[in-house]
């Protein structure tokens, strides 16, 4: 039997990125079709190309050996294509009943008025199929994570979906919760739904996907059967990247301790120590959702922590971001479009946000003094800006990262976190934003730095933790951090 | 697998609708209890039938516009223009009447002028998405400055005495206006709790998207909703020129606030169409009361709005701790 469905040649282009590179896939009848790849892969792309969100700008789509257009999300529904993506779609005030048929209630509808009977004993049909026994009339809003998933599957079901995407499912639930959402996925197989399962924990995509396809940078790498290929063999294809050509840091002479933390407990982490010294780059390796964001912000108190102790310059630190941020740490978050930056808001205002406080002396605002901090930065980092008026917006990605750095150089920090420091940035900055991590440790700043791309972190650090499910499952001296120590680490065995 | 994981769904179904209903009771219920003990002690006219039927017609007016507001804050929205709608429409009705329309003609014009007023907003809020606190601030200026042309400022009087008429009529000894309250709220539960478009207003605070990728044309239903809503605004138009028996182009302007005052007080959130329909009979009721008790005990009018203002704000307080407490137990 040839397969259900399959996408040829696919190509899309956004203005200055190709997102999709002449990608084909196929997916069979009650396969498992797992899509590995870290973020910016072009998984995301190619899911909305199969459920009509995006249109492929070249290629085509084949169900059961016919060609189809996919011009929007109706024609993906009409021909049995359903996506749960990691935001899901209920209205948390309506019931599951509710959201399982919106959109659809015409079939329970008599003279205008909605059997609720009718709909509540159909929605239970379709749960129960799925061997689960909710109450239909809860709102969606009081479920949890996972039960909103079961009921995204059931709403997708109750479509007649053929082949239902899953865009990270476990993302946010508990082992349990994945087990029950994988026994559910074995009785979809039986049924003859092809699953499209996007994930990068290793241990489920060898447990589900029957077969493996990895992205990269928009591209088809390779597809695997189940036992084709090694965990590893996997990662190190989907993360395969090197730094050819670039000098290596010259590794710096660590002094005092400035950051010590000892057995950190959160929601998320268990058991997390570690140490940062002036004068060194320490990076934090490990999967995407190993939990290095989570060790960041804690230390920076944006997450609250439960037990354990951290320490700065040697005295105890009861971290806010407010109180963090004067102790002298900065944090580069992972979305500076979100979190690191006030985007409508000009360069001037951005890179004196951490530094406010010293140019308010005497309770007035000094313009002068901040358009001087800002001047001294620009020319320092030597940021591509025209003035420091410039909304920041509209700033490459690397100028941009640049302007969170030289927010917290005028605040004077002396520990930077930063947290995948280079992504959305362009080769050249990439650099320099390299060099300006080696002038921080030359002038005596502890650096703790994470990235997904290897060679990156073992370009840049002097020693690094590799984390894997919330803990810190090892440390690599520089003598012993290769890619392929790192991933004998993060990747469970 | 199934075992483990049922109790914690199964849970809410035994204790379903106690549950739900204790849970959804808004702070306005007891508040709304502990003022009419009060009340009731503090001047024994407050029971009498004379006052209570003050109560139910000074309700009513509300009411009508409560009830439709509650429709638009469970979309995430707002309609501020409500108050000057209900004032352009009365006067519409009024100067209709008195150059020799039918009082059906009359009706039925200023339900125009309310569609009107509710397409512009919906339009605007809907496929345009601009804010509804900006859009409906500025046609409630349109509204009343539509109003005060039309007069020259003044209240028009001396039309047809039919509309003052149904207004004082009575069926089966409950006054007419309270029946048409009741006969609206039993309406409006039905659309919001057993038609697809009620589904739909829900689905638009809760999750737009979701309505959208459901392949249903959910501009088009927001836009609705707003429409339908200032409709039913301008008919309520004539419980108030009937009750003053003057179209005064104002004096409606500023009920809006208490409307929505009385959706919130009732527990309906601003956000992700989170709310229920009868607490904002609750909230209608919990306002008006106040006012007449505290008219009974003889309170300056000016500090029984300052009481309003502090009952919106403990009923929130209530709810808000409640929540609070709720989460913190979760």
């Amino acid at each position: 039997m040839g397969p259900l469905l399959k996408l040829i040649n696919i190509e899309k282009s956004f203005p200055g990125v190709r997102a999709l590179k002449d990608v084909s896939f196929d997916i069979h009848a009650g396969e498992v079709h797992v899509i590995l790849g870290q973020n910016g892969a072009g998984k995301s792309s190619l899911i909305k190309v199969l459920c009509g969100a995006y249109i492929a700008d070249g290629g085509s789509i084949e169900l059961e050996g016919r060609t189809i257009a996919i011009r929007g999300p109706a024609d993906a529904n009409a021909v049995g294509i359903a996506v749960i993506f990691q935001e899901f779609s209920l209205a948390p005030y309506l019931d599951i009943a509710q959201n399982i048929f919106l959109g659809r209630e015409r079939a329970f509808t008599k003279a205008g008025l909605i059997d609720k009977k009718a709909m509540h004993a159909a929605a239970k049909r379709i749960l129960e199929e799925l061997g689960l026994d909710y109450d239909t009339r809860t709102f969606a809003g009081d479920l949890g994570v996972a039960q909103q998933q079961m009921v995204e599957i059931a709403k997708a079901l109750s479509q007649d979906a053929r082949i239902l995407v899953m865009d990270e499912p476990t993302a946010a639930i508990s082992d349990r919760e994945s087990e029950r959402l994988f026994e559910v996925i074995e009785r979809l197989k039986k049924r003859g739904v092809a699953i499209v399962y996007i994930s990068h924990r290793m241990k489920e995509i060898m447990a589900l996907g029957d077969r493996i396809t990895i992205m990269r940078d928009g591209a088809l790498v390779a597809t695997f059967l189940r036992d084709e290929a090694s965990a590893e063999e996997m990662v190190r294809l989907m993360i395969g990247r090197s730094l050819d050509g670039i000098p290596h840091r010259t590794p710096a002479t660590p002094g005092k301790a400035i950051l010590t933390i000892e057995n950190i407990k959160t929601g998320k982490l268990s058991d997390i120590s570690l140490e940062v010294r002036a004068g060194e780059v320490v990076g934090l390796a490990g999967l995407v959702g190993s939990g290095r964001t989570e060790v960041v912000r804690a230390i920076f108190g944006a997450d609250p922590v439960a037990s354990g102790s951290i320490r700065l310059n040697g005295s105890a630190l009861k971290a806010t971001p407010d109180i963090a941020s004067r102790a002298g740490i900065a944090l580069l978050p992972e979305d500076r479009k979100r979190e690191g930056l006030a985007l409508p808001l000009p360069v001037r205002e951005n890179a004196t946000a951490a530094s406010l406080w010293r140019l308010f002396k005497g309770g007035w605002f000094k313009p002068g003094a901040a358009e001087k901090v800002c001047a001294d930065l620009i020319s320092r980092l030597n940021i591509a800006t025209p003035s420091s008026r410039q909304i920041v917006r509209n700033l490459s990605g690397g100028n941009q990262q640049k302007v969170v750095l030289g927010k917290w150089l005028a605040a004077g920090s002396q520990l930077f976190m930063l947290d995948e420091p280079t992504r959305g940035v362009d080769v050249g900055a990439k650099f320099e934003i390299y060099q300006l991590i080696d002038n921080l440790v030359k002038d005596g700043a502890a650096v703790l730095v994470i990235s997904s791309e290897l060679p990156e972190l073992i370009h840049l650090c002097d020693r690094a933790y590799v984390m894997r499910d919330y803990r810190i499952v090892g440390h690599l001296d520089r003598d012993n951090l290769s890619e392929k120590a790192i991933l004998d680490l993060a990747v469970q065995q | 697998m199934t075992d483990s994981t049922a109790p914690t769904v199964k849970a809410p179904a035994e204790t379903f609708r106690l549950g739900r209903l204790l849970k959804n009771l808004p702070g306005v219920s007891y508040i709304l209890i502990a003022m009419i003990v009060v009340f009731a002690v503090g001047n024994p006219r407050f029971l009498s039938g004379v006052n209570l039927s003050n109560v139910s017609l000074q309700a009513a007016l509300l009411m009508m516009l409560a009830l439709p507001m509650t429709l638009i804050i469970l979309t995430e929205g707002l309609d501020l223009s409500f108050g000057a709608l209900l004032g352009l429409c009365g006067v519409v009705i009024a100067s209709l009447l008195l150059a020799g329309w039918s009082v059906i003609g009359a009706i039925a014009a200023a339900m125009v002028v309310g569609l009107v007023v509710g397409l512009i907003n919906g339009f605007l809020i809907s496929y345009l998405s601009l804010p509804a606190f900006v859009v409906t601030l500025g046609t409630m200026g349109l509204c009343e400055g539509a109003a005060l042309i039309i007069t020259n400022g003044d209240p028009i009087g001396g039309f047809s005495p039919s509309i003052q008429a149904f207004y004082q009529s009575s069926v089966f000894g409950l006054p007419t206006p309270v029946l048409a309250a009741v006969a609206f709220y039993a309406l409006l539960w039905m659309v919001l709790y057993r038609t697809r478009f009620g589904n739909y207003i829900f689905a638009i605070g809760g999750n737009k998207d979701a309505l959208r990728l459901a392949g249903i044309r959910a501009d088009f239903i927001h836009l609705a909703v707003y429409a339908l809503c200032s409709v039913t605004v301008a008919l309520s138009a004539v419980l108030m020129i009937g009750r003053m028996n003057t179209a005064h182009p104002t004096v409606a302007v500023g009920m809006e606030f208490e409307a929505i005052a009385a959706v919130i007080l009732g527990g309906t959130s601003f956000e992700k169409g989170q709310g229920w329909l009868f607490g904002t009979v609750l909230g209608v009721l919990a306002i008006t009361i106040l006012r007449n008790g505290l008219n009974l005990l003889h309170v300056e009018p000016s500090l029984q709005v300052v009481c309003v203002g502090v009952l919106l704000i403990v009923a929130l307080l209530i709810d808000g701790g409640r929540k609070r407490s709720v989460q913190g137990a979760a």
